[in-house]
């Protein structure tokens, strides 16, 4: 499977369909900046990636997503799956070429939807068990089933089927128990993987909030040699200390050469910390969904555009923003939107959703690639005050854990 | 009047090219020509708006994809009070709006309408929501996104100073609805438009406000009998035309046209505006005949919205439409993209069109969004179908300027080989989006069949819990509150429509046998 070569420079790692070169490191923190070239092109890391669930960014033609300077969104497996199916995928000759986007896509496995969104999982050594909801018939989704599914998507990066539990859950015994499954499903993923040179499968470290446990599955994973690593398990319920800490405890575990990716995060503080961290790669709904509810996301904090005192704030979303919506009026490529046009057509035409998902889109890849930039020039720790200077102007009510987990890597908020 | 005028051009030049009336045809070809912009070639058509927007369609991609040279925008769409004020009276934000060397007027700057794109400003959506009240001596009866409220003449005329079109449609008064008006309240409209006009140009003064603005002025022609209106009409004629006031005609009902054209030559040269929404290509070619040169169409954002692209062309092609199942020998305006027919079809929807979708994407992808309810399905859509309506047109133009004979022509064998209508989409419509669809709810609810309970203790065990889940119930009810976008708040199909058999076929889950899942 993968055999990590080293190439002339010590700072890069190939796989067959993965490469990795590691182009700077913060000298305080555990941030890095590097490349990811992937089957459909290099990416930047840190990155966000925005999801586009059902095989579209909610409004957004790959046309725009490539203006916001994407280069690798994020699909849904088990969406995929009911919608079109993996009939059509392998007809149409898979997820780039239903959605004519020529970049880079990520796919999850799909256990996470079908054991958090339905409701209905019976997790069994041999899948994920549940019935139709049409007939009650006993059906069961493998490892095998999502690999499967997943070479007919033909993402770039595929992710392992994992026995997925939310990291609140007090019963540490089940937790052992899905954390070692998950390492034998990924096994099974590997076996059944048909197109390791050109699709790389990343496991996932579980564990819950145990951090020996994590401790033993990053050690039971980086064994199997995949191409990248994710973080799996938090997504929200936790206390944002014990996050930190998980994912402070994984990433000194894992391999420099390798990308690290956190699933199902994006709130812009978590992002910042989580990079300090020595984590790589992003993903979260909450940035276009967000969107939806007339919400910008901005260096100064979320705004919600249906509020009334936006009805003639002729500001752009965003002061100082370079996306297509914000940048200035007369400006090549600028459409000149202000909060008033967005408030005037929030939640009446769809049109107000698109704009404001393409400004959050932007937003969060350049809150990326912003601190790529800063890490590169050896000033992420000046780059991580202004952000939560600008977040909390008073300069006190900083959020404790962000203080801990900074403090923790050499990062004083409080201190100037 | 303002006699001085007569020695300046009218604000918008109309220069028809080639106009023969013959073989009862009064089709011709013009040029529309406005300082600073590109001229627009007619017979042609503008998108409508919606709030201002191109229905699905954000500003960069009309600049991009949509080659109407101008929009229609209702003034109604814009001056609605906030419910939370309702007493006060705020001055609706469109007229704070700021400007730009790039977009120096108001309309156009609050709508980000790309500056290429000329707007008509109207009172009215086309076609308007009729009004429980009709309307007064000095006011019409609006509908705003809180409700009916009166918009005066003296308003109007402000927010036309204020907003700045490219071109104003003065006041009419329409009876709205389905009941033909008496010839006494019709008469009572010709005259009440013919007072609001005089009204207009006193409140706008030609030499001062409309000219020096850039404002060209397009009058209503009523739609009631022309021995109705000819008073009217004759004042346009008489008056207006010679002071150079008008630049164009905003037709109501094309019928009117021929009558009005032999009553008044002096008519002849102005541009006509059909306000008069045809809903197909037919009747869009029958309007054409009838002497129209510009069509606001709101049936292209209707019919994209129904899941149906357009693959007509003009003329059509040659030879027999070949046998239909149906035993009909006539080829559809468009095609359903909801049917499984386009499940793996990577074929543009029309072989000949070159706008972004059929270049870029296929009928496959489109098929997939509408049936996965995604909004970029009717995003692509409309970019398709605003650009048959343009190479439509483009070829209209052309054969038009092969001679009355082949356009006739051309029209007959159009007429025989198309469908009357569109079909009418099996898929669902977009969520309808505010107030202007209320009497049209009844989108289909999304498949609510619920799942059985597996195990009641370990779904409590792996339910996402916390703040995850609280956040999710607060965006869902905000959703609804707001009229939100998509199915009542619920972000994509969570549950599978298909039954067991269907899912193992696809390759989702497998099913097993009922014994097999009770020991492990
Ligand atoms: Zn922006
Ligand atoms: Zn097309």
């Amino acid at each position: 499977m993968w055999a990590a070569r080293r190439m002339a420079s010590a700072m890069s790692a190939s796989s067959a369909a993965l490469t990795f070169e590691l182009v700077a490191k913060c000298s305080t923190t555990r941030a890095r900046a590097s490349i990811m070239t992937l089957p459909h092109g290099p990416v930047n890391l840190p990155m966000f990636m925005p999801v586009a669930t059902q095989a579209s960014l909610k409004g957004l033609t790959p046309e725009q997503l490539e203006d916001t300077e994407c280069k690798l969104c994020l699909n849904n497996t088990y969406h995929l799956g009911l919608k079109p199916g993996q009939e059509v995928l392998d007809a149409v000759g898979g997820a780039h070429k239903l959605q004519g986007w020529d970049h880079n896509i990520l796919t999850d496995s799909g256990g996470f939807q079908m054991v958090s969104l339905l409701k209905l999982a019976n997790v069994t050594e041999e899948g994920v068990r549940f019935l139709s909801p049409h007939d009650g018939t006993p059906m069961l989704l493998t490892p095998e089933h999502s690999i499967s599914l997943q070479n007919s998507i033909g993402s770039d990066i595929m992710m392992q089927l994992d026995d997925v539990l939310v990291t609140t859950s007090p019963d540490k015994a089940r937790m052992r128990e899905a954390m070692e499954r998950s390492i034998r499903w990924l096994d099974r993923c590997i076996a059944a993987h048909k197109n390791p040179d050109r699709q790389n499968l990343f496991c996932i470290i579980q564990g819950g909030l145990d951090l020996d446990m994590r401790r033993e599955c990053c050690r039971g994973m980086v064994a199997r040699d995949t191409p990248g690593i994710a973080i799996g398990g938090l997504s929200g319920g936790e206390a944002k200390d014990d996050f930190c800490r998980v994912v402070g405890t994984c990433t000194q575990l894992l391999p420099e050469l390798k990308p690290r990716y956190v699933m199902g995060i994006g709130y812009p503080e978590d992002l910042v910390v989580s990079v300090a961290l020595g984590a790589d790669m992003f993903d979260c709904v909450w940035p276009t969904r967000t969107a939806r509810f007339g919400n910008a996301v901005t260096k100064f904090g979320m705004l919600n555009l249906r509020r009334d005192v936006y009805a003639a704030d002729f500001g752009p979303i965003e002061e100082g923003c370079g996306c297509p919506c914000c940048r200035p009026a007369d400006q090549e490529g600028s459409m000149g939107i202000t909060r008033a046009f967005v408030h005037h057509n929030a939640a009446k035409e769809t049109v107000a959703a698109h704009l404001l998902t393409m400004h959050n889109v932007w937003y969060q890849l350049h809150l990326m690639s912003g601190a790529r930039e800063a890490i590169i020039a050896d000033r992420f720790p000046a780059f991580v005050k202004e952000f939560f200077g600008r977040l909390y102007p008073d300069g006190q009510s900083y959020p404790s854990w962000a203080v801990d987990a900074l403090r923790g890597v050499g990062i004083d908020l409080i201190q100037t | 009047m303002t006699n001085e005028s007569c020695d300046k051009p009218a604000v918008m030049a109309f220069e028809v090219l080639k106009a023969a009336i013959i073989d009862g045809s009064a089709a011709r070809l013009g040029r529309l020509a406005l300082a600073g912009r590109r001229s627009i070639e007619t017979p042609n058509y503008f998108a409508a708006t919606s709030r201002g927007v191109v229905p699905h369609m954000t500003p960069d991609n009309v600049n991009k994809h949509l080659q109407a040279g101008g929009a229609y925008m209702a003034l109604e769409d814009f001056i609605e009070q906030p419910q939370q004020v309702v007493g006060t009276v705020r001055s609706p934000p469109i007229y704070n709006a700021p400007t730009t060397e790039l977009r120096p007027r108001k309309l156009h700057s609050f709508t980000a309408m790309p500056p290429s794109v000329l707007t008509v400003l109207g009172a009215r959506r086309i076609p308007a929501v009729p009004a429980p009240m009709g309307n007064s001596n000095s006011s019409v009866s609006v509908f705003t996104s809180n409700g009916f409220q009166n918009l005066t003449t003296k308003d109007y005329h402000a927010a036309i100073e204020a907003l700045r079109p490219d071109i104003a449609v003065p006041l009419a008064d329409l009876a709205l609805g389905a009941i033909t008006p008496t010839s006494k309240r019709a008469l009572r409209m010709a005259e009440r438009t013919d007072e609001w006009l005089k009204a207009y140009f006193t409140d706008l003064n030609t030499d001062s406000v409309l000219r020096p603005h850039g404002i060209a002025t397009f009058a209503p022609v009523l739609p009631i009998a022309y021995s109705i209106q000819w008073e009217y009409l004759e004042r346009l004629s008489e008056d207006l035309v010679p002071a150079n006031q008008i630049s164009g005609l905003a037709v109501y009902d094309p019928d009117v046209v021929p009558d009005m054209l032999n009553g008044y030559t002096n008519l002849t040269p102005l541009a006509r505006l059909s306000l008069a929404t045809p809903s197909t290509p037919q009747q869009i070619l029958r309007q054409v005949s009838l002497g129209l040169d510009i069509f606001v169409l709101p049936f292209i954002n209707a019919v994209s919205d129904s899941g149906i692209a357009m693959t007509f062309t003009f003329p059509p092609p040659p030879g027999e439409p070949p046998l239909r199942e149906d035993g009909t020998r006539t080829l559809p305006l468009g095609i359903d993209l909801s049917t499984p027919a386009y499940k793996t079809s990577l074929a543009p929807f029309s072989p000949s069109c070159t706008c972004y979708t059929c270049t870029k994407h296929h009928a496959a992808y489109v098929h997939h969004l509408l049936s996965a309810r995604e909004m970029l399905g009717w995003t692509l859509l409309q970019t398709h179908n605003h650009a048959v309506m343009t190479s439509f047109f483009t070829s209209l133009r052309a054969t038009l300027a092969e001679g009355q004979a082949s356009f006739n022509d051309a029209i007959r064998r159009f007429t025989r080989v198309y469908d009357t209508e569109f079909p009418a989409g099996t898929g669902e419509r977009p969520r309808a989006r505010g107030y202007q669809f209320k009497t049209e709810h009844g989108a289909k609810k999304m498949n609510t069949k619920p799942w059985k309970k597996w195990d009641d203790e370990k779904i409590a065990a792996v339910r996402k819990a916390g703040i995850a889940a609280k956040l999710e119930k607060k965006l869902a009810k905000e959703a609804q509150l707001a009229n939100g976008l998509e199915g009542n708040g619920v972000e994509t199909p969570l549950v599978p429509e298909d039954d067991a058999d269907e899912l193992d076929h696809r390759g989702f889950a497998k099913i097993v046998s009922l014994d097999d899942t009770k020991d492990k």
